[in-house]
């Protein structure tokens, strides 16, 4: 199979355009998961003329203004992102130096408390709780030689954790306390390294646009719970406090359906605070949304040029304002399979 | 239905739906709108705001999930991490700054979803929810001038509620429709058309999207799912009660923005019933009647053959006078004057 291009033409008009002040919901179920998408948002995002290579600047017009990344992510590390976008031609160490992109990691250290004032807290998640569990990355390497590690410095209680294998350029949350006070300290660790990031550079002449990517927040619900006086509203609450720093936003949730389903008023039976708060933050997300994006296996089972559904939709928020600055995108179905290597070709049905 | 019924129940639940959204004599003081992923409620949230600008009504939003404020809005008040009662106090403050300069009388507060309220866990909003609601509804202070005031509440039917805090207590959607005076239901008008093509061939209606409860589908809309231009806009499924108490239920389409200009006073808002898609015009007929054969003879009679023909004594009717054996059965027939008289066939 040939190589596909990074941005396939059918997703680029849904990844690269958008609407300011915009969420994106981003759907994903446990057999069909959304990290080739976000890869291929970050490569719209970053991709963009501001690297100056004109093999890449073809369709961008002069006016396009320079975009730069924060990416929190709660399931996945720095090391399977940075190798994943390697993948894609996305060297994320350089831009992390050309501050252009910023990593905050979510899940080495979220329970790990160096101040140790919540220590009950770390016994009863052990599947969570450090030593990090490292998911599969496909090709380890260790650190980059020669690269000094960037910590983005930030007063205060940041404290690299020295036994941790993985050193990059990254920021980690810690999350102490209860309730919205937690979820508030952890908006602050993330909305000063956006402000760090959104501040020109001598070069630059303008702010920039500064997306802004949450990658799976349910963890942190489904860790904490309301029993830690944190539920749909605190969470939901959470990311528009963050979205108000940021240009465009967009977050993924999972959509598998015991945690959708359950807490349906159809159900038989008592669902779980995690099924109610869940269901509860996912749909209540993307009736804030301006896109949903739902990734799904096929309903006929598993084929071996297909690896699932991804359907376009528009979220409760779609039609706010007027239209024209949301961008005049069509609600759309198509299949999409990912190669080996990584590449990704996107077609409709029967193509 | 009677053709008059029907033009009654038109000109009657326009005026009423017109009444509504318009906000005239405060009609509704509590309206509540119940959308879902598959029609959400901002086309008529807009629609509001745009009858309330025409109409030079103050406008108040606030806010639990809109980041920025909408067009038109005059007051946006963002209700994250508030407690009811800071809400409602910020609310009144909004009204007495603008009151000095504009001298409207009448007010719009539009609550975007009242679903994060109700789950909130910090603020015990649940049980003060008729509270909350009524405190923009009732006056700050007795001596204060009368303004007429609108409230509209969005709730979202699918976000699964809260789960009840003692088993007695009413879940927040049956007192939120206890309270409410008048009920909005939004569909969108792909889905009704689906169904009632379904229902008209008496098979089980589709249900969309979450509904489907298909793993990883939160959104089954789309916006051409049959390819048909027109079958945009978005139906409401109004439930208002009167003062006396007697509810009136009725269907409507709000056809698109796109379709009337801002300023566009005349009412936009359609019966369902009375939409080309939903009920398409029924063919002319002829006649009123038992169906007759198709052919290129004109088997038809007109009046005047049909009462000549009514004239006519069958034979049968002669014969039971017992004139004799032979006589009667006779054809008696009146000729007219176009009959042509024949000597050698006729008799009289």
């Amino acid at each position: 199979m040939p190589s596909q291009p990074p941005l396939p033409p059918l997703l680029a008009p849904y990844v690269s355009s958008l609407p300011q002040s915009s969420l994106t919901v981003l759907s994903s179920v446990l057999g069909a998961t959304g990290n080739w998408l976000i890869l291929r948002f970050l490569y719209a995002a970053l991709n963009a003329p501001s690297n100056s290579e004109t093999e890449f600047g073809l369709n961008q017009s002069d006016g396009v203004k320079d975009k730069k990344v924060v990416f929190v992510s709660f399931l996945r590390g720095w090391e399977f992102w940075r190798s994943e976008a390697k993948r894609l031609g996305l060297d994320l160490a350089r831009l992390t130096d050309k501050r252009q992109f910023a990593f905050i990691d979510g899940l080495s250290e979220l329970f790990d408390n160096p101040t140790t004032a919540a220590a009950p807290s770390q016994p009863s998640f052990p599947g969570t709780a450090p030593p990090r569990t490292v998911l599969p990355v496909r090709s380890p390497p260790g650190p980059v030689p020669g690269r000094t590690p960037h910590l983005l410095s930030r007063p205060g209680n940041v404290s690299t954790n020295p036994a941790s294998k993985e050193i990059g350029p990254v920021k980690r949350l810690h999350l102490s306390g209860n309730g919205t006070a937690a979820l508030d300290a952890l908006e602050r660790d993330i909305a000063t390294v956006m402000k760090q990031l959104k501040t020109p550079t001598p070069g630059e002449a303008e702010e920039p646009e500064l997306v802004l990517i949450i990658d799976q927040p349910d963890l942190l619900l489904a860790a904490t719970g309301p029993s830690k006086g944190i539920g749909a509203t605190e969470m939901g609450e959470w990311v528009m406090g963050l979205q108000q720093n940021a240009y465009a936003t967009i977050m993924t949730l999972s959509a598998d359906s015991p945690l959708i389903h359950n807490a349906s008023a159809i159900a038989h039976q008592p669902a779980t605070p995690l099924e109610t708060e869940h269901a509860a933050f996912a749909i209540g997300s993307a009736h804030r949304a301006q896109m949903v994006m739902q990734l799904r296996s096929l309903e006929t089972g598993a084929a071996r040029d297909v690896s699932g559904v991804l359907r376009v939709g528009k979220g409760g928020a779609w039609g706010q304002k007027d239209a024209g600055t949301e961008g005049n995108w069509e609600e759309k179905e198509v299949l999409y399979f990912v190669q080996r290597d990584g590449g990704v070709r996107v077609f409709g049905r029967g193509e | 239905m009677a053709p008059a019924n029907l033009s009654h129940r038109q000109t009657h639940n326009l005026l009423l739906i017109s009444k509504l959204l318009n906000l005239r004599d405060t009609a509704s003081p509590l309206t509540l709108l119940l959308d879902s992923l598959e029609q959400p409620a901002t086309p008529l949230i807009k629609e509001y705001i745009r009858r309330a600008k025409i109409s030079k009504v103050h406008v108040t939003l606030i806010a639990f999930e809109t980041l920025k404020p909408l067009d038109g809005v005059d007051a946006f008040i963002p209700a994250r991490r508030k407690s009811p009662s800071q809400i409602a106090k910020e609310v009144g403050v909004a009204y007495q700054n603008i009151k000095t300069n504009s001298p409207s009388s009448r007010r719009l507060i539009l609550i975007d979803s009242i679903n994060p309220l109700l789950r909130s866990r910090t603020n015990d909003a649940h049980s003060q929810l008729s509270t909350f609601l009524s405190s923009f509804l009732i006056p700050l202070s007795p001596s204060a001038p009368k303004v007429e005031v609108s409230l509209v509440v969005t709730f979202h039917q699918d976000v699964p509620s809260p789960p009840a805090q003692s088993p007695y207590s009413p879940s927040p959607h049956s007192i939120l429709t206890y309270l409410a005076t008048t009920i909005i239901r939004l569909h969108s008008f792909s889905h009704i058309l689906a169904q009632k093509a379904a229902r008209d061939r008496s098979l089980a209606a589709p249900v969309f999207g979450l509904e489907e409860e298909q793993d990883g589908i939160l959104l089954g809309r789309l916006d051409k799912p049959i390819g048909k231009e027109s079958a945009e806009g978005i139906v409401l499924e109004m439930e208002h009660r009167r003062k006396s108490g007697r509810g009136v239920l009725e269907w409507y389409i709000l056809p698109p923005a796109s379709r009337y200009s801002p300023q566009h006073v005349k009412e936009v808002v359609t019966l369902l019933d009375d939409h080309p898609l939903y009920r398409p015009p029924e063919e002319p007929e002829t006649e009123a009647g038992e169906e007759e054969p198709e052919s290129t003879f004109e088997l038809r009679l007109t009046d005047r053959q049909k009462r000549e023909r009514e004239g006519v004594v069958l034979p049968y009717f002669d014969a039971q006078q017992g004139d004799g054996p032979g006589e009667g059965g006779r054809i008696l027939y009146d000729m007219g004057e176009e009959d042509d008289f024949d000597e050698e066939e006729d008799e009289i």
